[in-house]
C-alpha cells in the first residue's frame, strides 16, 4: 500500500470511529476503552515501523544466537549425514507458540532443502501436520528441490502427551539425529525430551513462551530462545523488512509499557502516601 | 491463485478482527462467538482432522513392518495397540447394554475400553512422566555445576529455596548461617590475598563478632531475619523470582500481540507458504 492510499484509509477509519463515537456509540464496552486506546495505540507503532522499514530504514538487530546456531545446526548435520529432529511443540494450531513453531519449520525446511539433510517432523496434532507439511513443501518448493520433499517427513505420532513423548524419544534414540529444534509450545515433556536429545549428543535450539518450561530448556539445551526471541524469530531468519520492523515496533512497545509501569508505581505510591493525584489502578485493571 | 493466497488472508484478517474487537463490543452474539463459538468451531475441525493423522499414523507403520526397516517390530506393537483400542472403542463393549450403553462405554467400569484405559494406558503414561524425576536429577546436576558466577548464584539460590521450603530449614538458625558465611567469605579472602594470616584474622575476627551479637541477642533462630532460611527462600521466592518472570511474561505477552496483529493485517503471510 502507498502513502496516500495508507494515510487515507487510516483517516476514513479514524473518520467512521468518530460519527460512531458521536452517535452515542453503541454496543461499545465503554469500560474498557483504556485497553481500546492502548491496542490501536500499539498497532499503530507496530504499522508505523514496519512501513519505516518497507521504506527502507535500517536498524540495528540485536543477534541473538540461538537463530544463528540453526544454520550452524543443519550444517552439522550434513556433515554427520545424520537427520534433523524438529518438534513443534504439543499443542493445536489455536496456540500461537505453534504457529510461530510452524513458522520457523518453514526456515529450517529451506536450509535442509539447501543442505540436502534430512528432516524429521514428528507432530502431536493432525491440523499441525498438514500446516507444517505445506510450510515444509513450500520451503522446497522455493529451495528449488520439491524432489527432496517427502510427505512422510511431517508425521503424525499421537495426541497424547506422554505417549507423544515416549514416541519422540524412541525416534532420537533409534536415529539419532545430530541436531534437535523444539519450538512450540511444551508441557512437562519438555525435559524429557531435551534431556534424551543431550543424551544422545545432539545439538539441540529450543525455543518456547512457555515459562515454566524455559529453565528446563536453559539447562538441558546448547540454544534456548526465551518468550518474545521466539516470536521474532520469523523476521530474524526471513530478513523481510516488514517483519524486522515489527520487531523494532515490539521494542519501542515495550520501552512504553516499562516507562507506564515505573511511572503508574511512583503515582500509586503517592496517592497511596499522601492522597495527592488519582488512583491509577483502576484505568489499568481489566474488567 | 485466489484461493491459496486471498482469500486464506481475507479470512485470517476477517476472523482475527473480529475476534479481537469483538472484546469491545457488548452485542450478545458478538460476544457469544468470541467467547465460545469460535473456539468450538476449532474444536469440531479438529476433531475431524484427527482421522487424517489415525490415517498417517497407520500408514507408516504398516510400511515398517511391510519393508521390515529397522525397529519394524515395535511397529507391530503400535499396530497392535491401534487395532484393539478400536475393537474395544467400537465393536466390543465387555459388558451388556444394562450396565453401559455404547459412547457411556468409555467411562464405565468392567468395559474393555476401561480395562485398557485403567491398566494399559494409565500406568505407561505414569511410567513416562515418572522418568521426569531422573531427569530433573541430572539436569539439575548439570545447571548446578559450578562454572561461573551465574552458575553459582544458581546454585546458591537452588540450595536456599530447597532447604528453605522443607521442615529442617526452619530449625537451622540464623546464626549458623552467619558462621558459613564468614567460613565462605574467608575462602574469598584467602584466593584474593593469598595470606594465611590475613584469611586467620578475617574468619577470627568474623566468628568473634557473630558470637559475641549472638550473646547479646539471645540466640534467637529467626533473628536476624535476613539470615534466616525460610525468610530468604520467601524473598528469593517473592521478588527476584517473580519480577524475572514477570519480565518474560510482558515479552510473551507482547510477542502474541505482534504476531497476532502480523497475521491480522496480513503482514506475515508464511502460514500460506509466503
Amino acid at each position: 500500500m502507498k502513502d496516500k492510499q495508507f494515510w487515507f484509509a487510516i483517516g476514513l477509519i479514524a473518520l467512521i470511529f468518530l460519527v460512531y463515537w458521536i452517535l452515542g456509540h453503541p454496543y461499545f464496552n465503554t469500560d474498557r476503552i483504556v485497553m481500546f486506546i492502548t491496542i490501536i495505540a500499539m498497532s499503530s507503532t507496530l504499522m508505523y515501523n514496519v512501513r519505516f522499514a518497507q521504506r527502507g530504514g535500517e536498524f540495528y538487530l540485536r543477534p541473538i544466537p540461538g537463530l544463528k546456531a540453526v544454520e550452524e545446526a543443519v550444517g552439522r548435520s550434513t556433515e554427520m549425514g545424520r537427520p534433523i529432529l524438529y518438534v513443534p511443540g504439543i499443542q493445536d494450531m489455536d496456540q500461537v507458540e505453534t504457529v510461530a513453531g510452524v513458522i520457523v519449520l518453514g526456515h529450517v525446511a529451506k536450509l535442509t532443502a539447501r543442505y540436502e539433510t534430512s528432516l524429521n517432523v514428528p507432530v502431536s496434532r493432525s491440523i499441525v501436520m498438514k500446516a507444517a507439511r505445506e510450510a515444509c513443501r513450500e520451503s522446497y518448493m522455493i529451495e528449488g528441490r520439491p524432489d527432496m520433499f517427502n510427505e512422510d517427513m511431517v508425521h503424525y505420532l499421537t495426541d497424547d502427551q506422554f505417549a507423544y513423548a515416549a514416541g519422540v524419544n524412541g525416534i532420537m534414540v533409534r536415529e539419532k539425529p545430530a541436531a534437535c529444534m523444539y519450538m512450540g509450545k511444551f508441557y512437562a515433556e519438555s525435559l524429557i525430551l531435551a534431556e534424551t536429545g543431550n543424551s544422545i549428543g545432539a545439538i539441540q535450539i529450543a525455543g518456547t513462551a512457555s515459562q515454566a518450561q524455559i529453565p528446563f530448556f536453559v539447562t538441558a539445551c546448547d540454544y534456548t530462545l526465551i518468550g518474545e526471541e521466539f516470536f521474532a524469530a520469523s523476521a530474524y531468519l526471513s530478513k523481510k523488512p516488514e517483519l524486522i520492523g515489527g520487531v523494532r515496533g515490539q521494542d519501542m512497545i515495550k520501552i512504553a509499557v516499562i516507562v507506564t509501569i515505573i511511572i503508574s508505581t511512583g503515582l500509586m505510591v503517592l496517592y497511596g502516601n499522601t492522597g495527592i493525584g488519582f488512583d491509577v489502578s483502576k484505568y489499568l485493571t481489566i474488567r | 491463485m485466489i484461493w491459496k493466497r486471498q482469500i486464506p488472508i481475507l479470512i485470517v484478517t476477517l476472523i482475527g478482527s473480529i475476534t479481537l474487537f469483538g472484546w469491545f463490543i457488548d452485542q450478545p452474539t458478538i460476544k457469544e462467538f468470541v467467547s465460545d463459538d469460535a473456539t468450538q468451531w476449532f474444536d469440531i475441525l479438529a476433531s475431524f482432522a484427527i482421522i487424517l493423522g489415525a490415517l498417517n499414523l497407520i500408514k507408516l507403520q504398516v510400511q515398517k513392518v511391510l519393508y521390515q526397516k529397522p525397529g519394524w517390530i515395535y511397529s507391530v506393537v503400535a499396530i497392535s495397540g491401534f487395532i484393539f483400542a478400536i475393537i474395544a472403542g467400537f465393536f466390543v463393549k465387555g459388558v451388556d447394554d444394562s450396565v453401559a450403553q455404547w459412547g457411556a462405554h468409555v467411562t464405565t467400569e468392567g468395559t474393555l475400553f476401561k480395562w485398557m484405559f485403567d491398566y494399559m494406558f494409565t500406568p505407561m503414561s505414569a511410567t513416562m512422566f515418572s522418568l521426569l524425576a531422573f531427569f530433573v536429577a541430572s539436569a539439575s546436576y548439570r545447571a548446578f555445576r559450578i562454572r561461573n558466577f551465574e552458575a553459582t548464584l544458581l546454585l546458591v539460590s537452588g540450595i536456599i529455596i530447597m532447604v528453605g521450603r522443607v521442615p529442617i530449614g526452619s530449625v537451622i538458625p540464623s546464626w549458623f548461617i552467619m558462621y558459613l558465611l564468614v567460613l565462605s567469605a574467608g575462602i574469598y579472602v584467602n584466593v584474593w590475598k593469598k595470606n594465611m594470616t590475613t584469611t586467620f584474622i578475617f574468619v577470627a575476627v568474623g566468628i568473634a563478632v557473630v558470637t559475641i551479637a549472638g550473646f547479646m541477642a539471645g540466640w534467637p533462630i529467626d533473628k536476624p531475619g535476613i539470615f534466616y532460611l525460610p525468610a530468604i527462600q520467601e524473598w528469593i521466592y517473592y521478588y527476584p523470582n517473580v519480577a524475572g518472570a514477570r519480565s518474560i511474561m510482558i515479552g510473551v505477552g507482547l510477542g502474541i500481540f505482534a504476531t497476532s496483529i502480523r497475521y491480522i493485517l496480513g503482514i506475515e503471510r508464511s502460514y500460506i507458504g509466503e
